[in-house]
């Protein structure tokens, strides 16, 4: 007993000591831009940009600051008369990079709001830092049920999406259209593969369909899929339903075709299997794989012809990936917010979050914020050969989304 | 079923490939190379940053083999000093050059996973019995036997075969001879190293190239080797093929055991026949 209220007694020691040195640094170095926004409405906002600028996630990384700088390049800097000054910091690959990097901005930087992280289980580690500075956080990828779910707090939203949000829409699809007595689901072995599997499995029976198996192969050790090739084949699917990203999402679509489970069982999965740099890795293989995603840089719709065009001209001919776009869109929201919030801190802005409405003009169709969470159109979409590239072309709009219960 | 045994028979070929010089090496000169690993993930990039056609592959084939060749004399040298011994010793400096090797490999490809083509015509599948295939894998199993005729041909079958067995079964007789087993050393450890950057780039359209991917097969080779015996061809042979099969078929019938099932084999094979299948008293020491 003593010994353990020797040790917090200890912490607490430890705890107050670092209050006046934390102070003495946002004063010294953040000083600059509290003072300005502090007066009388804001008329300057600091923002922290966390993303991925190293470790696998790098080039998605690299995609979420092309978003936020087009945005900001398109509306001078600025929010409204709100001049926009952005830290970009790297989030690496895990918690143990990603924490940090966050900490960074908040506490030396002195960042009003920071936008960005990837990893599911660095957004739910920082949710504190947010909680006791009362400052906003903009999650623009992590996909977690719990950001927007179980651990909550008022001050982080997400302009992205849930990952049972994606493969439920899927779920839905595959039971309207003929697949109801035999789908085989397959993700890697971690929480977002579990959480996708979840999503789409619930959507899929309650729409009357029947999984006839499902394997989840070791996340990350992986390389050979054929033995779950294989299982697929002998479990009479009608269709197979993944969800792989990165290396992992090259390799299985390639093995799939290469196994020539392809034309026989077709091959669906969310989104993130054929987003990006990894469909030009997967080549002639990804041909007719059809994905739900909230986005395709092959939208008809004007907002996403402009955003499009202009992100071409901006990064050398490019095409913007939905991690792009998601980051575009938190600047166009918190442009939204700062015209009613009247101030920078969490808590008016996350008020004035609330109160935007429907966000009319992104790139990924209008939508609006339920709860914390987009609640947006999917798309079915299917892998083309467009004029020599190969383009995740739309087949069908699904219909608005919520993160499901 | 068909499919499922055909696999095992690529991947465990390609696995001989990898591990038999390991397998020399250890056996041989009873140096613990943990470096080998390395070798062949830098056989995998070099695959990758020259994958594009049948010109681009066979280039990297070459320029693999004489790269491991010369990492492996390297290798030899540095290990040289450390002879006398224990094998922690030599793991302690194998896994250093192990660690940078894969370090610089990441700043010179990145840490993006890349993809391998397989050399044109052989990037599409056949049809097997009725089960369809890929070409290439088929290829790899062909290679495989080849290499592995060729091997057993050259260390059962020739001179300095004879030597290199001689070095394995007695290396103080063989300098008696007059024979400097510091030569024959470098040369397995060449010829070895070789081998394992060459299991690269054939390994590079089946696994691609991506960090971490060393540490992998290092650990597929040294169960190869424990189950095979050291300094055996024919071991090495067998422990690959058998690992193949276990790896494959264990996947496909007890999918939940997966990871679990490699290690099962290697326990009973320690448990009933410690020294290996294949690894007489000869090789014991």
């Amino acid at each position: 007993m003593s010994e353990l209220s020797r040790r917090r007694m200890l912490g607490l020691i430890g705890a107050a000591a670092t209050v006046p040195a934390l102070a003495a640094c946002g004063s010294s170095l953040g000083g600059g831009s509290t003072a300005p926004t502090g007066a009388g409405g804001a008329r300057a906002i600091k923002v922290g940009l966390v993303v991925p600028k190293s470790g696998v996630y790098a080039a998605l990384g690299t995609d979420m600051q092309a978003g936020w700088e087009l945005w900001l390049a398109q509306h001078g800097g600025k929010f409204g008369d709100v001049t926009v000054e952005t830290v970009v910091a790297d989030e690496g690959e895990t918690p143990q990079t990603g924490q940090p990097a966050v900490q960074k901005v908040l506490q030396s930087d002195g960042v009003d709001v920071v936008v960005g992280i990837v990893n599911s289980s660095t957004a739910l580690g920082v949710a504190n830092l947010f909680t006791e500075s009362k400052k906003l956080l903009i999650v623009t990828n992590a996909g977690a049920a719990d950001v927007t779910g179980k651990a909550r707090t008022p001050y982080m939203w997400r302009t992205s999406f849930a990952n049972a949000q994606v493969s439920a829409a899927m779920g839905q699809h595959l039971a309207a259209s003929g697949f109801k007595d035999g789908v085989f689901a397959i993700a890697p072995d971690y929480a977002a593969g579990s959480e996708v599997i979840a999503g789409f499995t619930k959507a899929f029976e309650a729409g009357g369909g029947k999984v006839v198996g499902t394997v989840k192969p070791a996340f990350g050790k992986t390389s050979d899929y054929q033995p779950f090739l294989t299982q697929i084949q002998q479990s009479g699917a009608k269709a197979t339903f993944c969800f792989f990203s990165g290396a992992e999402a090259i390799t299985f679509v390639k093995q799939y075709a290469q196994f020539g489970l392809a034309p026989a069982i077709p091959l669906y999965g969310s989104g993130f299997l054929t987003e990006g740099s990894v469909l030009k890795q997967q080549g002639a293989a990804a041909m007719g794989v059809q994905t739900t995603l909230h986005y395709s840089d092959q939208l008809d719709n004007p907002a996403n012809k402009t955003f499009v065009e202009a992100y071409a001209k901006a990064n050398n001919g490019a095409s913007p990936s939905v991690f792009s776009m998601q980051t575009y869109d938190a600047a166009n929201v918190l442009n939204r917010a700062l015209q009613t919030s009247g101030g920078v801190d969490g808590d008016a802005l996350s008020k004035a979050l609330g109160g935007i409405g429907t966000v009319d003009d992104s790139p990924r169709g209008p939508w609006t914020f339920d709860g914390q969470n987009p609640r947006q159109n999917m798309y079915l979409r299917t892998v083309q050969d467009k004029g020599g590239t190969l383009v995740n072309a739309i087949v069908q709009d699904l219909g608005p989304q919520s993160q499901p219960a | 079923m068909v499919v499922s045994i055909l696999n095992g028979f690529a991947i465990g070929f390609l696995l001989f490939v990898l591990a038999v010089g390991l397998s020399l090496v250890f056996g041989m000169m009873d140096v613990l190379n943990l470096a080998h690993g390395a070798l062949f993930l830098g056989g995998a990039y070099l695959g990758a940053a020259l994958s594009g056609g049948w010109g681009g592959f066979l280039t990297a084939l070459a320029v693999a083999a004489v790269a491991g060749a010369l990492a492996g004399g390297v290798l030899s040298l540095m290990t040289e000093p450390l002879r006398n011994r224990t094998h922690l010793d030599q793991a302690l400096l194998t896994l250093g050059v192990a660690l940078v090797v894969a370090e610089l490999l990441i700043m010179v490809f990145g840490d993006d996973p890349l993809s391998v083509d397989a050399p044109p015509g052989l990037d599409g599948s056949v049809t097997l019995l009725g089960a369809v295939y890929p070409s290439y894998r088929l290829v790899i199993i062909g290679i495989g036997a080849v290499l592995a005729l060729v091997v057993w041909l050259v260390v059962e079958r020739t001179r300095v075969g004879a030597l290199v067995r001689a070095t394995v079964a007695d290396r103080e007789m063989v300098a008696t001879l007059g024979v400097d087993n510091r030569l024959v050393k470098v040369a397995v450890f060449a010829v070895g190293s070789a081998l394992a950057t060459a299991a690269g780039v054939l390994g590079g359209p089946i696994y691609g190239a991506r960090p971490g991917l060393d540490a992998a097969v290092l650990i597929l080779a040294l169960v190869v080797v424990v189950i095979g015996g050291l300094g055996s061809v024919r071991g090495a042979l067998v422990g690959a093929l058998v690992i193949g099969q276990v790896d494959t078929f264990g996947r496909v019938l007890l999918p939940d055991l997966a990871s679990f099932i490699l290690f099962a084999a290697l326990a009973i094979v320690l448990v009933v026949r410690p020294q290996g299948i294949f690894s007489g008293p000869v090789g014991a020491r």
